[in-house]
């Protein structure tokens, strides 16, 4: 048995102690890329998240190409990108639950709420997760897609546009749907909820690609046009959860004497 | 002081709601087309405007109330919420029996229609994470509310964008000015008592608040009374 | 030395949710190289104090200072010098023991803060044996001594423990105890929540009762006679008096 005695930590004054709080900038960026490496370490040790979305994607398509697959020449590219996006918002729900849950089970993203960590770093590290499983599953969805219905080949033969396009619809989802999922991560219990809130609020930016999509398999002179604003959107979206996460998550400070936090009335 | 307000708001909405009925159907002549069923875009016009307005009042509110923990900003946001709820129900109601009567169904995809949607969407969305949430969902809620408001302007465009590929009949053409007319007092009428409403609502939200203090107090001042009689025996 | 610093005090803290009143007007002040057992029934609000102390959650009331500085958040530089091993040992199951040290030795660094060498530190928590063994493998006391490790890689000068020796069998008390007395010499400041007294009388200076979030008396080991026994006598009483507020509080 090891003895206490022989190794005993320094341990200075508290206070007196030579601690040099990096800026805010600067922790960020590492922050969040340590957080989102843990993150796919975890990952790749049993492949579960990527393994239980494919899989989930696959079977969404396989359930539109059943549904859908006697659409007409001229209905599928009304159809096309309401598969794809309905897709993304399903996958994406099943992913944030996931990510959110693991952080739960162990009750791990409250010791990175105690630990000197910028909690913006956590919304970064937990939305890049998110975006690249998504992307993933894109990965099937979207080739899956172009087999099924002749009119999305454009997908193929446009990859460029397709991948930009996927990418910037995805992070609208992800953007929102991290802020919301660790908000309710954080309460207790309720997990259901998340699909009240998440399906409702992210209808618009959904809509933006679902537009975008479109025009790219219409060949629209206008694609990259809504293609601006669709960056244009993510911005907006991804700074307002930035902004929002940290007053969400734990709530702001108590300068208000006469506040309350308002919970469940006892029964 | 704030009490009087709602009051005198029910006032005078009680003196102009009449005079707008009058105007409304009695003034204003029957539209050639549409007949007696036009009247209902006095209601439905002011309510989906009132609807709106709440909207961003209460994302408004809700960032207050976040900022500054402010406990009148999450009375008013809460009220505001379910008034929206409140004044959507009646836009969903009405728009539907006029598109009826007008475009010959009642549900076009127009971009109003399906921002209306989506926004009455949100706000249950809200009200069902307030009610049913877990201890803290009320920020929550309030990031909700607030990505609300924003979502308006953001839903109405993408709609528009989507809806000039595939032009459709125009909702509001341009109206003669006697229908102007009939409209502002029905929208005073409406604005007033959803005002008042709304007073009434936080008022009631912020009493139940001071009523959880008073409870809290109370505990403690009989909890120290029963100390002091413990120790007196 | 510098003017020595208290590491933590609290003053006329409160919290509520709605009617539920949980902490009411709680001040407490620990000082650097001093162990502070904070004792009370379940549902006494000493995970609560814990989580407010932590910044999880913010007070209805009150203030909080570290160092001497009232705080309206706990931030960064605040978290920077606190530790805290909650009664969830908020491990990564699915990383090995230094994987899961490196990880918040990393962010620490990023932080800017001091982070000690996790070998010794799993060395002497009796851990090196399983350093590259999944968390997830671990038994209950080999966790509460990793969540331990983790805290104490921080240099922490305030450490907080809520429950640590729940689930642990005697060695584990033993073992704790004496990680938790060699840092208290060495300056660190720790409050600990528990409601097993003999496990607190062992460990601990000072032990302060919370009864219905209030705090309602207070034992000292240094207090008159300064043995082991005549602590426990004390603790033992203090106890007594929680039971009978607790009675108190179910029959009005």
């Amino acid at each position: 048995m090891p003895s206490a005695s022989d190794s005993t930590v320094a341990l200075p004054q508290p206070g007196a102690r030579a601690f040099r709080a990096t800026t805010p900038w600067m922790r960020l960026p590492r922050q969040a890329w340590v957080m989102a490496t843990n993150d796919l370490r975890q990952e790749f040790r049993d492949f579960e998240l990527l393994a239980t979305a494919g899989f989930f994607t696959l079977v969404v398509l396989v359930m539109f190409g059943l549904s859908f697959a006697a659409l007409g020449r001229q209905a599928q590219p009304l159809a096309v990108p309401g598969m794809l996006w309905l897709g993304v918002a399903f996958v994406g729900a099943l992913t944030l639950t996931r990510i959110f849950d693991r952080e739960r089970e162990s009750d791990t993203l409250r010791a990175l709420l105690t630990a000197p960590v910028d909690r913006l770093a956590i919304y970064l590290a937990k939305a890049s997760v998110t975006l690249m499983v998504l992307l993933g599953c894109c990965l099937v969805l979207v080739p899956g897609l172009a087999v099924l219905f002749p009119v999305a080949a454009v997908f193929a033969e446009r990859p460029l546009e397709t991948a930009v396009l996927v990418v910037l619809g995805c992070l609208s989802y992800v953007s929102v749907g991290t802020l919301f999922a660790a908000g309710l991560a954080t309460s207790s219990g309720k997990n259901v909820l998340l699909s009240v809130i998440l399906y409702p609020l992210t209808c618009p930016a959904l809509m933006w690609s679902l537009v975008a999509t479109r025009a790219l398999l219409e060949g629209h002179p206008d694609f990259s046009i809504y293609l601006t604003q669709l960056a244009a959107l993510d911005v907006v979206l991804v700074v307002l959860s930035g902004t929002l996460f940290e007053s969400v998550l734990v709530g702001g400070s108590a300068r208000n004497k006469g506040r309350t936090t308002r919970g469940r009335r006892r029964r | 002081m704030t009490r009087l307000i709602p009051v005198a708001l029910l006032a005078i909405a009680a003196v102009i709601f009449p005079l707008s009925v009058h105007q409304i159907f009695i003034e204003t002549g029957i539209e050639r087309e549409l007949g007696t069923v036009q009247k209902i875009f006095y209601f439905h016009v002011p309510l989906a405007w009132i609807m709106m307005l709440f909207g961003v009042i209460c994302g408004i509110a809700a960032g207050i109330q976040l900022r500054r923990e402010s406990r009148t900003a999450e009375a008013f946001a809460v009220a505001a919420g379910e008034l929206v709820i409140v004044a959507g129900l009646g836009v969903l109601i009405t728009g539907p029996i006029w598109g009826h009567a007008s475009w010959g169904k009642p549900w076009t995809w127009d971009a109003r229609q399906i921002t209306t949607g989506l926004l009455w969407l949100v706000f249950v969305a809200y009200v069902l994470v307030r009610r049913y949430g877990a201890a803290g969902s009320e920020r929550l809620a309030a990031a909700l509310a607030i990505f609300g408001a924003v979502d308006v302007p953001i839903i109405y465009y993408a709609v528009k964008i989507w809806k000039t590929t595939h032009p459709s009949n125009n909702v509001v053409g341009t109206l003669p000015p006697e229908m102007w007319a009939a409209l502002w007092p029905a929208l005073g009428a409406l604005l007033a008592t959803s005002i008042a409403l709304v007073f009434i609502r936080a008022r009631q939200e912020l009493v139940e608040m001071e009523l959880d203090d008073a409870w809290v107090q109370a505990e403690s001042l009989t909890e120290q009374r029963d100390t002091a009689k413990g120790e007196a025996t | 030395m510098t003017e020595v610093v208290t590491p933590l005090e609290l003053r006329g803290i409160g919290k509520r949710f709605g009617r539920l009143s949980v902490l009411r007007g709680v001040d407490l002040r620990v000082d650097a190289g001093e162990i502070v057992g904070l004792i009370g029934a379940n549902g006494s609000g000493k995970t609560t104090l814990l989580s407010i102390t932590m910044g999880l959650l913010s007070p209805t009331e009150g203030e909080r200072c570290f160092g001497g500085a009232a705080v309206s958040d706990v931030e960064v530089e605040q978290r920077a010098r606190i530790a805290f091993v909650a009664h969830t040992t908020q491990l990564y199951p699915r990383l090995t023991a230094t994987e899961n040290m490196a990880l918040f030795a990393d962010l620490r660094r990023a932080a800017g803060a001091e982070v000690a060498p996790s070998g010794p530190l799993l060395e002497r928590l009796g851990l090196s044996h399983a350093a590259d063994r999944l968390v997830g493998t671990f038994s209950r006391g080999m966790m509460q001594r990793l969540a331990l490790a983790r805290a104490l890689a921080g240099r922490p000068g305030l450490l907080l423990l809520d429950e640590p020796f729940t689930s642990l069998d005697r060695p584990g008390r033993d073992r704790l105890t004496e990680v938790l007395t060699a840092e208290r010499d060495a300056g660190l400041a720790v409050l600990l929540s528990s409601h097993d007294h003999d496990a607190v009388v062992a460990s601990t200076d000072r032990v302060v009762l919370l009864e219905a979030g209030r705090l309602c008396g207070e034992a000292r080991r240094d207090d008159g006679d300064r043995s082991l026994r005549a602590y426990r006598d004390r603790v033992a009483a203090l106890g007594m008096l929680g039971s009978a507020v607790d009675r108190e509080a179910a029959n009005a």
